[in-house]
């Protein structure tokens, strides 16, 4: 069997799935890259199932066998691509030692998983919100697993008292909305140029301007080498 | 308050409206008839025959003035923005500067919104929903505050300039805030978050601690 390409690039090459394990694993997969590309294409509401399995190459009771319905899968998909994503995040996070380094690492991690998987991100960030009450529930369960790696910040900020309780989320919604044009204007892969930007931006109600934009400018020149 | 007027129904019976003005009318009520149909149901489930029966005029009515439902929705939306945009001007009139008039703005807007939970619904949780003609449409809307903020760079002192994508991130921040409180149900506290705004909106023009002065005053 041939490898998808959407697959491809998340796992190392191995040898084709010959178990049924793995081969179900395998469908399991193609399904919900299927629902990812056309719900990115044509939106949540117009994808159905029959599109679903046409695209993934699969048949409607393997469909069925995994998922009860296309929101079912829809929610899967988004619930996988934001622990995916929150790992990610995280380990980026965890590697550095100074905070604003961390956001920098943690922020650049975010926005080459969405440049490496557009399609996806539209999926969790752009169309989750059209897609039912659940759907929206995990996105915002997403900005509140963020929103923690932010509140370190607190600590180097002399007036830190004076800090509104919704700094965290309101920064998130800025950085999301900036992921989110790029993402309709289907320019995913400019959000790397707009790392140092959006960093200073994270950055400055902790830190000042001066040293936000000091963290900004390492990024720049490690982007551009 | 003008929403109301917008939103009533017309009077039943023979009336001194020209065939125009009752056109006109019926256009409204069409809006007013998707506004709640919207509420209801959410943009998605909402059918014509919807909108039609809240605003108790026929199909053929409908399709005199729409194309559809996506057509009825603009409107709407367009109504709705046109309406905050006339309450921010308003409001800034008096105001005696940049910093002032921000505030103002974001309080008239803030306030009719949490007077008004069914239109700030439409406007802030379904548009983002609504296919891509109206998310469009609301990234339009939302791009007009960017200039108005970008006025805050000559308050500046620093003389390094802001990053370009500052008053896009500011934007986004905001419009995230405040349509979280609406689609968790709290349109009606939307005023409570106009300190934090304040804050967060000023803080890149006037630094941290002039901003948060002018939060406390706004409180």
């Amino acid at each position: 069997m041939r490898a998808l390409p959407g697959k491809a690039s998340r796992q190392p090459p191995g040898r084709p799935p010959v178990s049924r394990d793995a081969a179900a694993a395998d469908q399991r997969r193609r399904i919900l890259d299927a629902t990812a590309d056309l719900v990115a294409e044509k939106g949540y509401q117009a994808t159905t199932i029959e599109m679903i399995v046409r695209r993934a190459k699969v048949g409607y009771a393997t469909f069925y066998k995994s998922f009860a319905d296309k929101e079912a899968a829809f929610l899967t998909l988004v619930e996988e691509a934001i622990d995916g994503l929150d790992g990610r995040v995280r380990q980026a996070y965890d590697r550095e030692r100074e905070w604003p380094d961390k956001v920098a690492a943690g922020l650049g991690a975010l926005f080459e998983e969405v440049a490496a998987h557009p399609n996806v991100a539209h999926a969790c960030l752009v169309e989750a919100i059209t897609a039912g009450p659940e759907a929206a529930a995990l996105q915002e369960s997403a900005m509140s697993r963020f929103a923690p790696l932010l509140k370190p910040g607190r600590e180097l900020n002399p007036h830190r008292a004076q800090l509104p309780d919704t700094l965290e989320d309101t920064l998130m919604g800025g950085v999301i909305w900036v992921v989110n044009q790029r993402l309709i204007a289907g320019e995913a892969e400019r959000l790397r140029a707009l790392l140092p930007e959006t960093l200073e931006f994270v950055l400055r109600p902790y830190v000042g301007e001066e040293v936000a934009a000091r963290e900004a400018g390492t990024v720049t020149s490690a982007g551009a080498g | 308050m003008p929403e109301e007027e917008v939103l009533g129904p017309l009077p039943a019976g023979r009336h001194g409206f020209s065939r125009e003005q009752v056109e006109h009318s019926q256009r409204e009520r069409l809006i007013a008839g998707l506004a709640a149909a919207v509420a209801e149901h959410g943009y998605n489930a909402v059918t014509i025959a919807h909108v039609t029966k809240q605003a108790r005029v026929s199909r053929r009515v409908f399709y005199e003035n729409f194309d559809g439902k996506e057509g009825c929705f603009l409107a709407a939306f367009d109504v709705v923005v046109g309406h905050v945009r006339e309450l921010a001007a308003e409001a800034v009139a008096d105001e005696p500067d940049w910093a002032h008039r921000a505030v103002a703005a974001a309080r008239a807007a803030l306030g009719f919104f949490a007077s008004e939970p069914d239109l700030a619904r439409l406007c802030l949780v379904e548009s983002t929903g609504a296919g891509p003609a109206v998310a469009a449409r609301f990234r339009e809307a939302a791009r007009e505050l960017v200039p108005l903020l970008e006025l805050g760079r000559a308050e500046r002192r620093a003389e390094r300039p802001l990053p370009d994508s500052t008053e896009d991130s500011i934007v986004g921040a905001l419009l995230l805030l405040a349509s979280r409180k609406v689609a968790t149900g709290e349109a009606e506290r939307l005023g409570e978050l106009l300190p934090d705004v304040t804050e967060f909106v000023l803080a890149p023009y006037l630094g941290a601690a002039e901003a948060s002065r002018l939060a406390r005053e706004a409180a």
